[in-house]
């Protein structure tokens, strides 16, 4: 059974006035261990797709599943577990909060879940920082780290629940090549881990690495052939 | 999220804005230290008068006269007009019979004075009081030297206020006066001519605390007898001449009888027995309490003020949590990403205000602990110089500590709920979108 089943989905913003569809009838199934591209000019409704597949949006219409639970219905109480326990978010614009240290920053996660006790959750999130190479940098606070750094620190996080997808919207938006091209494989090994990733991206060096490329315009969706 | 993970952050939140925060504070601090300062105040006042009533028998105090519908202050001074009931040693009787009753005096007034003298000062007799009792325990004063009268004070011992001590020159060296004698001298107005009195010398036994009533206690036997004119007239039935023999009492009987219960709860069955009996009855008891029903309302008033001072106070932490809210959208949307329910960010910003609130109270309460010292650093030397031996009459009642203290920190939650709520309802996706 697949992991992500998405039958339907449609979701309109009213923008100035106007409506516009970020999703059309978007139907389509992610399997487990999946590395899979969202490619898309802006606007064309990729991220209100991760927003959706992540919990942290609903859809107007249709059922997104996962893991056996409908987002499409379920509370609020039940989407924020769902996102606490089973989703890495991975942003452009990084998204830590700057007042706290890069530790403190991963383990937000464990502290909202209510999980364990200082000791246990300080360790878990080393844990997390030492898979993305930062362990050394956990006092820092992001302002002192490069963004290749700050980005990583955001998939520390993204990391320290042992979640089953991690979605990644825009993740070397804000980097350059080099830095991009780090953190990219930083998820591709995740993703050998056995962890799900949905990445957004405008970026083709960021599709050909994955497993399966999906291009979304004007909310409708369309696998694109040949990937690898 | 663990609760005490919510107090955390909340905390870290207010410090990572101290200055935003010790203003909020600080207005909350000011309103606390106005509620807590002025009720404090109050029940200070309202102890110190309870203790007062306690120690001159006032909450124990019944006083009977013979005109009915009286109140306490009109029974206590005013001199009987012969319409109503003569009071003399019968009532005296009959009420001491009532088995709720510890001891009872006949009382009245020393109407005759012209004049005193002690250690060579000499006072005018006007505008004072008198007042002439059994010395049996039934009236009590608050002594400032020196003791009540007594059987032991042999009958012309004289009790003088602290006004009369002043009049004298003796203001703050009460205690000199202890033991002086007394020279009363007597109206020439009051009988027929031929009826002067020759001046009485009695000794001062004690000096009774306050200024603002100046008077002289006697002894009933000896007060009567100051007030007893004698005098010759030539109308006996052949023209001879007869001495006669008057007094206040003689003519119109005694004032009043004041009477010291057992039980200050027995003080409404009483005066309802002897209104029953035909007599007016006033109960020290119905003074106390209006005088307590007075500072409790001038305590609700200023309360009241000091409430206006904490809405402000709430007003301010509404505004201090809704730029909060504001300024903290991005952070709010990825709280949310990672997991936080609605609930979870409404009640952080629920406890960070209730943390504001609940500082405010706790410096509010703690200077008001303050203002209580010094204001009884000031009063206590006042005090002192009015003879009075209370020591530290302002304090600030645990309870209403605490209640200001609750009172604080609920005013911060609720004022924190509309920002609160806010923060909850915001859209993940917009916050994480928000610049």
């Amino acid at each position: 059974m697949a992991f992500v089943t998405c039958s339907g989905l449609s979701k309109t913003y009213t923008v100035g006035g106007e409506e516009v569809k970020a999703l059309d009838n978007v139907s389509l199934t992610v399997e487990k261990g999946d590395f899979i591209a969202i490619c898309g000019p802006s606007g064309s409704g990729k991220s209100t797709l991760a927003n959706v597949i992540g919990g942290l949006d609903q859809p107007d219409a249709g059922s997104v599943v996962v893991d056996g639970v409908d987002l499409a219905t379920a509370k609020d109480k039940e989407l924020s577990e769902y996102r606490n326990r089973n989703i890495g978010f991975v942003f452009q614009s990084f998204n830590l909060q700057a007042h706290e240290s890069a530790l403190e920053n991963v383990i937000s996660p464990l502290v909202i879940g209510g999980v364990g006790k200082k000791k246990e959750r300080q360790e878990k999130g080393l844990k997390a920082l030492e898979r993305v190479g930062l362990a050394d940098r956990a006092k820092h606070k992001p302002t002192e780290l490069s963004g290749g750094q700050r980005q990583r620190v955001a998939i520390a996080r993204a990391l320290v629940n042992d979640p089953q997808l991690i979605i990644a919207d825009e993740p070397t938006g804000n980097l350059d090549s080099t830095r991009g091209a780090d953190v990219i494989s930083e998820l591709e090994r995740l993703n050998g881990e056995g962890i799900t990733l949905i990445v957004i991206t405008h970026d083709p060096n960021v599709a050909n690495r994955a497993k399966r490329v999906l291009d979304i315009k004007d909310g409708r969706i369309s696998e694109r052939a040949g990937a690898r | 999220m663990k609760f005490k993970d919510k107090f955390r952050t909340g905390w870290r939140n207010l410090s990572r804005q101290k200055l935003r925060t010790s203003l909020t504070i600080f207005a909350i601090v000011i309103g606390a230290v106005s509620v807590t300062v002025m009720l404090s105040l109050v029940t200070s006042a309202k102890g110190f008068l309870m203790s007062s009533a306690q120690k001159t028998g006032m909450d124990k105090r019944v006083i009977v006269t013979g005109t009915a519908g009286l109140d306490y202050r009109e029974s206590t001074w005013n001199w009987p007009d012969g319409t109503g009931k003569r009071i003399d040693e019968s009532v005296l009787k009959e009420v001491s019979a009532l088995p709720e009753v510890n001891s009872a005096s006949l009382y009245t007034s020393v109407q005759s004075l012209a004049e005193f003298s002690v250690k060579g000062a000499t006072v005018a007799f006007k505008n004072m009081y008198t007042e002439a009792y059994t010395p049996n325990g039934t009236i009590k004063h608050i002594l400032v030297a020196g003791e009540e009268l007594s059987e032991a004070t042999n009958g012309k011992g004289v009790l003088i206020s602290g006004g009369v001590a002043r009049d004298l020159g003796y203001k703050g060296r009460e205690a000199e006066l202890v033991g002086s004698e007394i020279t009363l001298r007597f109206r020439k107005d009051m009988g027929p001519p031929g009826s002067g009195k020759a001046d009485e010398k009695g000794t001062i036994v004690g000096v009774v605390l306050g200024e603002n009533g100046d008077g002289l206690s006697f002894d009933l036997d000896w007060g009567v007898k100051l007030d007893t004119l004698t005098w010759e007239e030539n109308n006996g039935p052949n023209g001879e001449t007869q001495t006669r023999t008057e007094s206040n009492v003689t003519r119109n009987g005694y004032a009043s009888v004041w009477v010291d219960l057992k039980d200050k709860d027995t003080a409404d069955a009483v005066v309802a027995k002897i209104e029953g009996m035909g007599y007016g009855a006033a109960a020290g008891q119905e003074e106390v309490d209006a005088q307590a029903t007075a500072f409790t309302i001038i305590g609700a008033v200023l309360g009241g003020i000091g409430g206006i001072a904490l809405l402000v106070a709430a007003i301010g932490v509404i505004n201090t949590m809704v730029m909060a809210t504001l300024e903290r959208t991005r952070e709010i949307g990825i709280m949310r990403a990672i997991g936080a329910t609605k609930r979870t960010v409404r009640t952080l910003f629920t406890v960070e205000a209730g943390v504001l609130g609940f500082m405010g109270g706790v410096f509010g309460v703690a200077i008001s602990f303050g203002v209580a010292v010094g204001l009884n650093q000031v009063l206590n030397k006042q005090l002192a110089d009015s003879g009075i031996t209370d020591r530290n009459i302002v304090s600030v009642p645990p309870h209403i500590a605490l209640i200001v203290l609750a009172a604080t920190t609920l005013i911060g939650m609720l004022a924190g709920r509309l920002p609160a709520r806010r923060a909850a309802n915001l859209d993940p996706v917009e916050a994480l979108r928000y610049e």
